[in-house]
């Protein structure tokens, strides 16, 4: 099983730090200075409506449906995350529409395209489909865990949801002591 | 506040009463999840559904302006069902019997009308609070920034008192500050009827004190507060205007009276770290070092002091503000020198018998040291009125009860809705700082927003993130609409800090008549639907960067 990163809506108020964050944790040089607002792209996008507010991101589904559609096989499995190769990528945003969570995001960009001399250079677009990598390029693991105020963002391991599953049905069994049929 | 931050997570019961600790303090909202996690019932009064209200156990959803009528109500019910704690107002308190012949004539049934509330959501909301063995009330701007606020500040004051609720851990009363170190300037004396440690200007010995330590005649004249300056300017009392760390040309409810009241100034003098607009008016400009580049003593809302350290050294032509003060003094014939900040300090708590034991030593690191701390061997006091002794001269408590006023300005046909204040969590105060931040500029930028009740903007036939006009009878700003199902019909909300969609422009300066704060909260406004979006969104981008290059050239001319 996959690890992904989940928001608890009865803790989260609504900040955003998880948003600027992961914006920063994704910077080459981990700096904000001169982020422009369309390089401005946090892989998790808070929700705030009447009933609830969390960040949402990225599930890292085992059987991730934005791998299966893409032409390109630039969306893998690697490294216990749904990976995208970049350098594949070609902002077709098939797999915008496969996700269910809504947390894929594909960005695309001018950038200076060089084919020999520099006669021949043209800006060219290059896309890139951005989602929550985890943090991988982090040792201390998603910044976005580290940062929220409420620890209302954690990453949920196997073992995590094996041991909450076990608290319910601990909690379900006693349940069903206090409620026997007779 | 009587109780410390910390001890939010003790209370069995929170009543919140005008208060967005989600938007203007994050660490306090956690406190607040905590004690909910530990079990505590948590009461929210806001018209809006904030962050706190969702996760609430009941959440009051009060018409704007309603509070005192509330606040009576609920007393009405804890007093006339027998809920409250007969021996400690017996013991502890004075002033009950007035305070209960103003209660009794609001029943949660007679306020229904002006609350919008449900009769039974008020008795139910009362009876939780009376049940909590340890119950603490939180309050913010939205009791303080009414016409009407010390006299709820007092009644929700007298629910505590009604409940026994002081003098012990987790219980009390926690006015949260507006901004981090307001508390620190009350403590340090920026009140104008008292010197540092809130000792009373009035008071011959306490003057005789402070002229003795520092060689001077003082005046025992209150000064004037800050919403008094432009009438005394209009007499020709106040000739000069010394402001620091400041921007009311932002930050003040009806900001052309504002601009009108520094233009009348003969001197204007603007310490601060950037070009504001309050600096545009001053005939001099001392540039200071920011936060980060110098360090000191803030007061947290809870008593607390704690110490903060230089993180970098200041580029450019700056000055400490201690250093830029002694300088000014010092030419003016008085003169001043230090050489660090714990030298003022120790000076300081010489003079304030509440701090005199708190020494920088105690405050090292990241420590923090509560006053009242008499003497060096003092921890510090995490809540006051231990052995339910208040700071009274009968040491007892006192009940002071009022009757409801409503609001000044009441919504009419020309300017139909509402207007209040709020604060959004991204951007601190006048956004002097953090407008200078990209990924927060990112998350929201000029012109602001006003937040309105989706059927409020469809029948103006807004859409969401339209710009829209927003006037009322002092003036009229552009900013961008949103929809928001959070806030209740009626009532539009914009936040303070931005430069465009100014909505001090609009405000109001109707002042509490004891505090001096202006309504912030409260003033009537038309939204007006703009046809030409495209010229709109040009206006906006024109409007701030002439703005912007405008203060870059006094700086740039200097």
């Amino acid at each position: 099983m996959n690890r992904f990163v989940f928001a608890d809506p009865n803790m989260c108020i609504g900040c955003r730090t998880c948003e600027i964050a992961c914006v920063v944790s994704h910077q080459v040089d981990g700096k904000l200075d001169g982020v422009s607002p369309e390089a401005f792209a946090p892989r998790l996008t808070l929700v705030k409506n009447v009933h609830v507010t969390t960040p949402v991101m990225c599930r890292q589904c085992d059987d991730a449906p934005c791998a299966q559609v893409c032409p390109n096989n630039a969306i893998v499995l690697e490294d216990g995350y749904v990976k995208v190769i970049q350098s594949r990528c070609i902002g077709c945003k098939t797999c915008v529409i496969a996700c269910p969570y809504g947390a894929m995001n594909v960005v695309t960009t001018m950038v200076e395209e060089s084919k020999g001399g520099s006669l021949f250079n043209r800006m060219a677009p290059k896309s890139q489909a951005l989602k929550c990598d985890l943090c991988a390029h982090r040792e201390a693991g998603p910044a976005c865990v580290e940062v929220c105020p409420t620890s209302a963002i954690q990453l949920i391991k196997p073992e995590t949801l094996s041991e909450t599953s076990k608290q319910k049905r601990e909690a379900a069994a006693l349940n069903a002591a206090v409620a026997s049929f007779r | 506040m009587s109780n410390a931050i910390t001890e939010i997570q003790q209370a069995k019961c929170l009543l919140i009463f005008g208060y967005n600790a989600a938007d203007s303090h994050p660490v306090v909202a956690r406190h607040i999840l905590k004690a909910r996690a530990n079990g505590a019932k948590i009461i929210v009064c806001d018209p809006r559904k904030i962050e706190s209200a969702r996760i609430a156990d009941q959440w009051l959803p009060l018409n704007n302006g309603s509070n005192m009528a509330l606040v009576n109500a609920i007393a009405n019910v804890i007093i006339e069902e027998d809920l409250y704690d007969k021996a400690f107002v017996q013991n502890n308190t004075e002033g009950f019997d007035a305070f209960r012949e103003i209660a009794s004539h609001y029943t949660p049934e007679s306020v229904e009308q002006v609350t919008g509330l449900k009769a039974a959501d008020i008795r139910l909301a009362a009876r939780t609070y009376a049940a909590a063995s340890e119950a603490m009330i939180l309050w913010g701007m939205g009791v303080t920034q009414y016409g009407q606020a010390v006299d709820v500040v007092r009644g929700l004051a007298g629910l505590a008192l009604l409940t026994g609720n002081f003098g012990r851990p987790g219980v009390g009363c926690g006015p949260v500050r507006g901004q981090n170190n307001v508390q620190g300037t009350c403590d340090m004396g920026m009140l104008p009827h008292q010197f540092p440690g809130y000792q009373s200007v009035a008071d011959d010995v306490i003057r005789d004190k402070f002229e003795k330590a520092w060689g001077v005649t003082l005046s025992g004249t209150p000064g004037y507060r800050l919403t008094e300056v432009g009438h005394k300017a209009d007499e020709g009392i106040c000739k000069a205007f010394y402001i620091f760390g400041e921007d009311p040309a932002q930050t003040e409810a009806d900001l052309a009276a504002m601009r009108a009241t520094m233009r009348k100034m003969e001197l204007v003098i603007v310490q601060d770290i950037f070009m504001t607009q309050t600096a545009e008016f001053a005939d001099v400009i001392f540039p200071a070092t920011s936060w980060g580049e110098h360090e000191g003593v803030y007061s947290s809302a809870d008593r607390g002091f704690q110490r903060f350290y230089k993180a970098v050294n200041p580029s450019g032509d700056v000055k400490p503000d201690w250093e830029i003060f002694s300088l000014l003094a010092t030419r003016m014939g008085y003169p001043m020198s230090y050489s660090n900040t714990e030298e003022i300090w120790d000076e300081l708590r010489a003079l304030a018998p509440l701090y005199a034991g708190v020494t920088y030593e105690k405050m090292a690191d990241l420590k923090s040291v509560q006053w009242p701390c008499p003497t060096e061997d003092h921890p510090g006091t995490s809540y006051l009125f231990e052995g339910n002794k208040f700071s009274t001269p009968s040491g007892k408590g006192i009940f002071i009860g009022a009757e409801w006023r409503p609001p000044l300005e009441q919504p009419d046909s020309d300017y139909p809705l509402v207007l209040s204040t709020v604060r959004e969590v991204g951007h601190y105060s006048c956004r002097s700082m953090t407008g200078n931040c990209s990924a927060l500029q990112t998350l929201a930028d000029e012109p602001g927003y006003v937040q309105m009740h989706p059927d409020d903007a469809k029948a103006l036939g807004i859409d969401d993130q339209q710009l829209v006009w927003v006037s009322s009878r002092r003036g009229k700003v552009i900013s961008r609409a949103n929809y928001n199902d959070r806030v209740n019909k009626g009532v539009v909300y914009m936040t303070y800090q931005w430069w465009i969609g100014a909505c001090n422009e609009l405000t109001i300066e109707h002042v509490d008549p004891i505090s001096s704060t202006p309504e912030f909260k409260y003033c009537a406004v038309k939204v007006e639907h703009i046809d030409d979006q495209a010229w709109a969104e040009n206006y906006v981008q024109t409007e701030y960067s002439s703005l912007k290059a405008r203060l870059k050239s006094h700086v740039a001319n200097a």
